[in-house]
């Protein structure tokens, strides 16, 4: 039997004023003419809520810039989901905000690129820092949970102390401090977001530090990034098992980045029922369960752990989406990833740095 | 944060609620879910921002009352402790 899933992910649109230079948005994103309609989506929410899930994740692109989205979280509130928001915060108003709080929003996750302004208005390719300091003051003020979200890499790991201390006067209920994962534009900017191992150790010496001493104030969440660890991630939980996600112009997929892998066929909302899409669809049954797995991983303890990693990473890093995940230390291909640190770890300082921006879709 | 005090008012903290999962009822949080039974959902149940912890503690005796109060504290401020943690309670 296969389980539920138990979130949903909907990108209910690519549009976004920002450019950060990490963004996990695929390379080919869709346009504001091809979203899917605010009737659609209300659909699929409550095709969700039939379902089992229980999590909406509202995210994009910039949510903010959906003119609906005010209907899209009331119609996810009727039918009972817990829906959060994620954001860059640009575009939201206090009157905005109150209306979304009234009609049912549960959480809310505001993303900041650093402490500094200068440097977090390079990472975002737009001068948005500002705002979201303004913005998190009037958040707080509202009774739902608030999230920080806070991506590091090589650019602002030595300035995580301040950062934490900076994040803490926001009074949130928690941060997540997300190591950059490199798919998408940040695949494309790796080598100057890949931290050294010297800025990891450190980065983790500070997280249970700033753990220990705000331990029922602030709760902090943080993994070690899989270029680093010895066992991969356990990709959205293993491919098909607890989340869906949903692109602007609603096609379903097993995760952000499963769009890369060739030889998909990536349903869409507008001709299969959600539950179909889930239980019997190619893409979810693609790598769903044991049967795909090669050696050494079909064998291997783990596997019921971390489902042999991620099938997205494994493509892009090997060119193979069913190779053991490169990340780990027991992967055939495992150089590729150990030749990626090692590059990192030559390169050179802040001002050498040439990004590649992430556009903004028409 | 230390433990709650006898006249700590635990709630749910912002953004944590009761949510139904087909018949059975939980809580949704952020990160999640967590299906309580028994004692922790009434004692969840209980906590409304009014009721102090021993105004709980003394309501839980009266409906188990072959129970030791002292060691229904016990049990309702660590529960309560371990949910503040997660920053699903505030009190
Ligand atoms: S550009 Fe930045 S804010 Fe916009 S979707 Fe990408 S990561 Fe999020
Ligand atoms: S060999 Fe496969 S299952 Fe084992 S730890 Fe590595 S990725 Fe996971």
């Amino acid at each position: 039997m296969i389980p539920n899933p138990l979130a949903l992910i909907a990108e209910i649109t690519h549009r976004c004023p920002l450019h950060c230079v990490y963004c996990s948005n695929p390379l080919q994103m869709a346009g504001a003419k091809e979203e899917l309609a605010t009737g659609g989506w209300l659909r699929v929410f409550q095709e969700a809520a039939r379902l089992g899930i229980l999590h909406l994740h509202l995210t994009g692109g910039e949510p903010l810039a959906r003119l609906d989205l005010k209907e899209l979280v009331a119609g996810a509130h009727a039918c009972g989901l817990y829906s959060n928001l994620i954001t860059s915060g640009i575009g939201l108003s206090e009157t905005r905000l109150k209306e979304i709080v009234e009609v049912g929003l549960d959480h809310i996750q505001l993303s900041f690129q650093d402490a500094r302004e200068g440097p977090a208005n390079w990472i975002a390719g737009a001068k948005a820092h500002a705002h979201k300091v303004a913005l998190a003051a009037t958040i707080r003020r509202f009774p739902i949970a608030f999230t920080v979200n806070l991506v590091v890499h090589r650019q602002n790991l030595d300035c995580l102390e301040e950062m934490i201390t900076f994040i803490e006067q926001l009074q949130p209920e928690r941060v997540e401090i997300a190591h950059a994962q490199y798919y998408g534009w940040a695949l494309k900017n790796r080598d100057s977001l890949m931290p050294t191992r010297e800025q990891l150790d450190n980065c983790l010496r500070i997280v249970e530090a700033a753990q220990q001493r705000l331990s029922g104030t602030m709760r902090i969440d943080c993994v070690v990034p899989d270029y680093y660890a010895r066992y991969p991630k356990a990709c959205m939980g293993g491919w098909g098992r607890r989340l869906m996600l949903i692109d602007p112009a609603g096609r379903v997929l097993p995760c952000h980045a499963a769009g890369v892998i060739p030889g998909m066929q990536f349903d869409n909302v507008l001709e299969h029922p959600l539950e179909w899409i889930w239980t019997d669809s190619s893409a979810f049954q693609r790598f769903r369960g044991e049967d795909w797995m090669p050696d050494p991983c079909r064998s291997c303890d783990r596997r019921s752990e971390d489902f042999g990693g991620c099938r997205c990473q494994a493509f892009l890093l090997t060119g193979d989406a069913s190779a053991t995940d490169p990340t780990c230390s027991l992967a055939p291909m495992h150089n590729v990833v150990e030749n990626a640190r090692l590059q990192a770890a030559g390169q050179g300082s802040a001002s050498e740095v040439v990004w590649l921006y992430r556009p903004n879709p028409e | 944060m230390a433990r709650p005090l006898g006249s700590s008012q635990p709630r749910f903290a912002p953004g944590c609620r009761w949510g139904k999962q087909g018949d059975d009822q939980v809580v949704l949080f952020p990160e999640g879910m967590i299906r309580l039974q028994g004692t922790g959902q009434s004692v969840l149940e209980l906590c409304d921002g009014e009721r102090t912890v021993e105004e709980i503690v003394g309501v839980l005796a009266g409906r188990f009352n072959s129970a030791d109060p002292a060691k229904i504290r016990e049990d309702v401020t660590a529960f309560l402790e371990a949910l503040q943690q997660k920053r699903i309670v505030d009190y």
